[in-house]
C-alpha cells in the first residue's frame, strides 16, 4: 500500500518536472529564434529531451501501477480489475480519460524530443521558433496531466479490487491499435502547428522548409490515415451492426483534421515549387492543430452524443479556453504577419497539373465545412432554440459523396497534366489511357451486377485514377528501359527510389483508390437476412450454406461468452467455422455480441448472434454480405506504406538541408 | 496588420467557441425533440404497391409515420408491436405508414410478405424525407396530430402500449 502512495507521489512528481522544463523550454525556444541565440536554441532541446524523458517515466509508473494492480491510485482504482486479463490492463492506460491524456502528453513529448533531435542544427531561422511553440502546446498538456485530469491522485481509504474497463473496450485485439494510432496522429499535428507558428514569427518559408513541414506533417498524417481506418475495422468487427463509418460526431472529429492535413500536404507542393500558396499553406497547417483540438475536446467534454463520449467532466471547459486562446494566438498571427510570406506564384492556367492543385484544396476545404457544419449544427441549434436535433448520414452522405468523386477524379486528372502551360493536344492525348480505364471500369462494374447511377460512376472515376497513377508509377521506368536498357525490375527500382517521395505518393493515391472502390462496393451492394436455425440445421443464403452445429460456453476471469458453431460453405466449398458470441462482462452486468465475419477477396460474410435458447439448441442469426470490405482494410495499409516510403529520411535531403543551412547561414 | 484574416477569422471562431460553451448547460440526451410542435414536413411518396400518398390527404387524422429499414434489429423488434398497434388505432381513424431508409424495394417486399404487414409503406428514394425529417438513424417514429403538428418522436423501437397511452389521449381530445 505505502508503494501505492510511493507511486501516487513519483508520478505527480515526473508530470510536474515534465510541466516545469517545458514552460523553460518553451521560453528559451521562442528566444533562441527572436534573438537568434544558439544557445537559447540548446536549451530548449535539452528541455525537450528532459520533459519527454519526465513523461516516459510517468507512463512507466502508471503502467506498472496498473499491472500490479494497485488501487491506492486513482486511475487504477477507475479503471482497474483483478479479474481482466494482462493484455486488457495495459491497454486500460487509454480506456478513461485521465489515462488518454497522460497518453497524449507522453506522445506529444516524444515528438518534440524527436523533432529537437532532427532538426538539431538545421533551418536555423525557424526551429528554435518551432520547437518553443511545440513547448508551449504541451506545457498546457502537463498541466491537464498535473490538474484536473491528474492520473496519480492517491485514493484513501485504498479500494480492494475496481470495476474494469469499458467491456466494448475489452472486446477486441483493435482496441490495442486504435487509440493510439489515432493519437499518434492527433498529437503529431503539435509539431507542424509549431512549425507553422514558427514560418509566421520567422517571416519566411524557403523552399527547404517547406519540404521540411511537408515531412513532419506526413507521419501524423499517415497515423492519422491508419487510426481513422483501424477505428472503422474496429467498429466492423466489434459492433455489430456491419458497417464501418456512421458519421457519427467523434468520427467527424477524426476525419476534420485528416482532410486539411492531406489539403496541406498538396498544398505544400505549391509551395515548394512555385513559391507560392503560403499563407494558405500556412492556415491549412494551424487549422489541422485546432481541429485536433476541436476533435479532442468532442470526445472528451461530454457536449456531444456519440458512442465515443466520455461523460461530462471538468476537462470540457479547461479544454475550450485551450482551444479558444489557440485560435486567438492563431488569428493575430495570421494578420499580422501572413502578409510577410508572400507568395511569388503568378495566375495560373486553368488547365494545368498548378490549377488541379488549387481545384484538390478548394475541394478539400468544401469538405472540412461540409463535415464540420454538419457536426456542429446541431449544436448551434441547441444553443439557439434549447431543442435537439440531429443531423445523420442522408445529410453527409448527399454532400460527402459527390465531393469524394469529385476528390478521386482530379487524382486522375492533376497528376496527368504537366505543370504550367500545356498544349490541348496533349493534354488530351495524356487522358486517353486514363478515360480507357474508366470505361473498363464501368463494364468490369455491370459484369459483376453492379447498378445505379453514383456507384457506376464511383467505379468509372476509380479507373479513371488508376490508370493515370499506374502510368505515373510506371513511366519513369519505361524510359529507363527504353534509353538505357536497362531490364524492368533494375528501371523499377531505381526509377523509384530516386523519387522516392513521388512514389511514396502514388502508393497513398492507390491507396486511396482502393478505399473508394471498397466503399462504392460495400456501401451500395449490402445484403442482409436474417435467419433461426435449431441444432443440426442448414439454410441456403446466396452462394452459402449455414449449418449451426452448436453452441460452446467458454468462461474467461472477466466474463463468460455463449459461442454459436456454424459452418459454413460457399458454392459447396467448405470454409470453416465461424463463431458469432453473445458476451456476459461480469463486473459491468452487460451483454455484447462479438460478430464473426469471414473476408473473401470478393466480399465479406458476416454473422450476428442475435439471440439463443436457453440450452442453446436454437439461435437466432444475422447474416449480412458486403462486397469488397477486405479492400478498404489493404488499401488503408498500403496508404501507410506510402506514407512511409514519402517520408523516410533520405541522403539526398539531408544534403538539401544542410546546403539550405549553408545558404542561409 | 491584416485586417481581412482577422475578422473572417473571428466571425468563424468567436460563435464556434460560443456555441461550444453554451453546449455545457445541456445534457445532449434530455434535450427535447426539435420537430415537436412544428408542422410535419409534407410529402408526397409512393407505396411499395405504386400508390401515391400524401400527408396533405390525410390532414385531420392522427399519423403515425415509423422509418425503418430491413437491415435494423431494433426495426424488426418493434415490427409487432407498431403491427398490433395499427390494427386496433386504423378502425378509430389512426393512420399508419412505414418509410423506408436506406433499403431496396425488393428487400423490404420480401421482409413484409415474412414478418406480416398491416399499413403501407412509402418508398423515399430521393431520402428527401428522411432528411426533412432530421432521421438520424432507424427506428424513428414520428406522431402526428390532428392539426398535421408533431406531438411525440421516438428514438429508438417503439412499444404498443406507449403508442397506446399517446393515442388514446389524442383521440380523447
Amino acid at each position: 500500500m505505502s508503494g501505492g502512495i510511493g507511486i501516487s507521489i513519483l508520478g505527480r512528481s515526473m508530470v510536474l518536472i515534465a510541466l516545469a522544463i517545458s514552460v523553460l523550454g518553451a521560453f528559451s525556444g521562442i528566444a533562441g529564434g527572436m534573438k537568434r541565440s544558439d544557445k537559447a536554441w540548446k536549451w530548449a532541446r535539452i528541455c525537450a529531451y528532459v520533459a519527454a524523458a519526465a513523461m516516459t517515466i510517468a507512463i512507466g509508473l502508471m503502467e506498472y501501477a496498473l499491472i500490479t494492480n494497485d488501487f491506492s491510485v486513482s486511475y487504477v482504482a477507475k479503471v482497474g480489475s483483478t479479474t481482466t486479463p494482462l493484455w486488457v490492463t495495459i491497454v486500460s492506460l487509454w480506456s478513461s480519460l485521465e489515462g488518454s491524456i497522460l497518453l497524449w502528453a507522453f506522445v506529444l513529448n516524444g515528438y518534440i524530443a524527436a523533432f529537437a533531435y532532427f532538426t538539431k542544427g538545421k533551418y536555423v531561422e525557424h526551429s528554435s521558433y518551432a520547437l518553443g511553440a511545440s513547448l508551449s502546446v504541451a506545457v498546457f498538456f502537463s498541466f491537464l496531466v498535473a490538474g484536473v485530469a491528474d492520473p496519480f491522485i492517491a485514493m484513501d481509504p485504498v479500494p480492494t479490487d475496481g470495476p474494469g474497463p469499458n467491456p466494448l473496450l475489452q472486446n477486441h485485439i483493435l482496441m490495442v491499435i486504435h487509440p493510439p494510432a489515432l493519437y499518434l496522429g492527433y498529437v503529431g499535428m503539435a509539431v507542424p502547428f509549431g512549425m507553422g507558428v514558427a514560418s509566421l514569427l520567422a517571416g519566411k518559408i524557403g523552399a527547404a522548409w517547406s519540404v521540411a513541414l511537408r515531412r513532419w506533417i506526413l507521419l501524423p498524417w499517415g497515423f492519422l490515415t491508419v487510426g481513422i481506418i483501424l477505428g472503422g475495422w474496429w467498429s466492423y468487427e466489434v459492433l455489430g451492426w456491419g458497417g464501418y463509418w456512421a458519421w457519427d460526431p467523434v468520427e467527424n472529429a477524426s476525419f476534420l483534421p485528416w482532410l486539411t492535413a492531406t489539403a496541406f500536404i498538396h498544398s505544400a507542393l505549391i509551395m515548394e515549387r512555385k513559391d507560392g500558396l503560403k499563407g494558405w499553406g500556412i492556415v491549412l497547417l494551424l487549422v489541422t492543430f485546432l481541429l485536433t483540438l476541436l476533435g479532442t475536446f468532442m470526445t472528451r467534454s461530454g457536449v456531444f452524443n456519440s458512442v465515443h463520449s466520455f461523460t461530462q467532466t471538468p476537462i470540457g471547459p479547461v479544454f475550450l479556453a485551450f482551444l479558444g486562446f489557440c485560435s486567438f494566438v492563431s488569428l493575430v498571427l495570421l494578420s499580422t504577419r501572413m502578409d510577410v510570406l508572400g507568395s511569388k506564384q503568378k495566375a495560373v492556367p486553368v488547365v494545368s497539373r498548378d490549377s488541379m492543385f488549387l481545384l484538390n484544396n478548394l475541394l478539400f476545404a468544401a469538405f472540412t465545412f461540409t463535415v464540420l457544419i454538419g457536426t456542429v449544427y446541431p449544436l448551434v441549434h441547441e444553443a439557439m432554440t434549447e431543442k435537439k436535433l440531429s443531423i445523420g448520414e442522408p445529410y453527409f452522405n448527399e454532400l460527402g459523396i459527390p465531393l469524394s468523386i469529385a476528390i478521386v477524379f482530379l487524382m486522375g486528372v492533376g497528376p496527368a497534366l504537366p505543370w504550367g502551360n500545356i498544349d490541348r493536344q496533349d493534354a488530351l492525348k495524356r487522358l486517353t489511357i486514363p478515360v480507357v480505364g474508366g470505361v473498363v471500369a464501368i463494364v468490369l462494374a455491370l459484369v459483376f451486377g453492379a447498378t445505379g447511377f453514383t456507384p457506376l460512376i464511383s467505379f468509372a472515376v476509380c479507373g479513371f485514377a488508376l490508370m493515370t497513377t499506374l502510368r505515373e508509377l510506371i513511366e519513369p521506368a519505361a524510359v529507363r528501359v527504353e534509353r538505357k536498357a536497362e531490364s524492368w525490375g533494375k528501371a523499377l527500382w531505381t526509377a523509384w527510389s530516386k523519387t522516392r517521395r513521388r512514389t511514396g505518393g502514388y502508393v497513398v493515391h492507390m491507396g486511396v483508390i482502393m478505399v473508394a472502390v471498397a466503399v462504392t462496393g460495400s456501401g451500395a451492394f449490402k445484403d442482409l437476412s436474417e435467419v433461426t436455425l435449431k441444432e443440426g440445421q442448414s439454410v441456403e443464403i446466396q452462394e452459402y450454406q449455414l449449418t449451426y452445429t452448436g453452441k460452446e460456453t467458454v468462461t474467461e476471469s472477466h466474463r463468460s461468452s455463449e459461442i454459436a458453431k456454424v459452418s459454413v460453405l460457399r458454392s459447396g466449398r467448405e470454409i470453416g467455422v465461424l463463431e458469432p458470441k453473445l458476451n456476459n462482462y461480469f463486473r459491468m452486468g452487460s451483454v455484447i455480441g462479438t460478430p464473426a465475419v469471414h473476408n473473401f477477396l470478393d466480399e465479406d460474410l458476416y454473422l450476428n448472434l442475435v439471440n439463443m435458447n436457453e440450452d442453446g439448441s436454437v439461435v437466432g442469426l444475422q447474416v449480412i454480405t458486403q462486397p469488397l470490405v477486405l479492400w478498404l482494410w489493404l488499401g488503408g495499409a498500403m496508404m501507410m506504406v506510402g506514407t512511409l516510403i514519402s517520408a523516410w529520411p533520405s541522403r539526398k535531403r539531408k544534403r538539401l538541408s544542410s546546403t539550405t543551412q549553408q545558404e542561409s547561414a | 496588420m491584416n485586417w481581412k484574416v482577422m475578422s473572417v477569422g473571428l466571425l468563424f471562431c468567436v460563435p464556434l467557441i460560443f456555441v461550444l460553451a453554451k453546449g455545457f448547460n445541456y445534457d445532449p440526451r434530455a434535450l427535447p425533440e426539435e420537430l415537436t410542435g412544428e408542422v410535419a414536413p409534407d410529402f408526397s411518396l409512393n407505396t411499395l404497391d405504386g400508390y401515391p400518398v400524401s400527408l396533405k390527404d390525410l390532414k385531420g387524422s392522427i399519423v403515425v409515420l415509423n422509418f425503418w429499414a430491413t437491415w435494423c434489429v431494433p426495426c424488426l423488434q418493434e415490427h409487432q408491436e407498431l403491427v398490433a398497434a395499427a390494427e386496433e388505432f386504423k378502425p378509430k381513424g389512426v393512420a399508419f405508414l412505414g418509410v423506408l431508409y436506406g433499403d431496396t424495394k425488393a428487400k423490404a417486399e420480401v421482409y413484409l410478405k415474412k414478418h406480416g404487414a398491416a399499413y403501407p409503406t412509402l418508398l423515399d428514394e430521393a431520402q428527401r424525407t428522411n432528411i426533412d425529417y432530421g432521421v438520424a438513424g432507424v427506428p424513428e417514429t414520428f406522431v402526428i396530430g390532428r392539426d398535421g403538428k408533431i406531438v411525440k418522436k421516438y428514438t429508438g423501437p417503439v412499444t404498443k402500449m406507449e403508442l397506446e397511452v399517446l393515442l388514446n389521449d389524442l383521440l380523447s381530445r
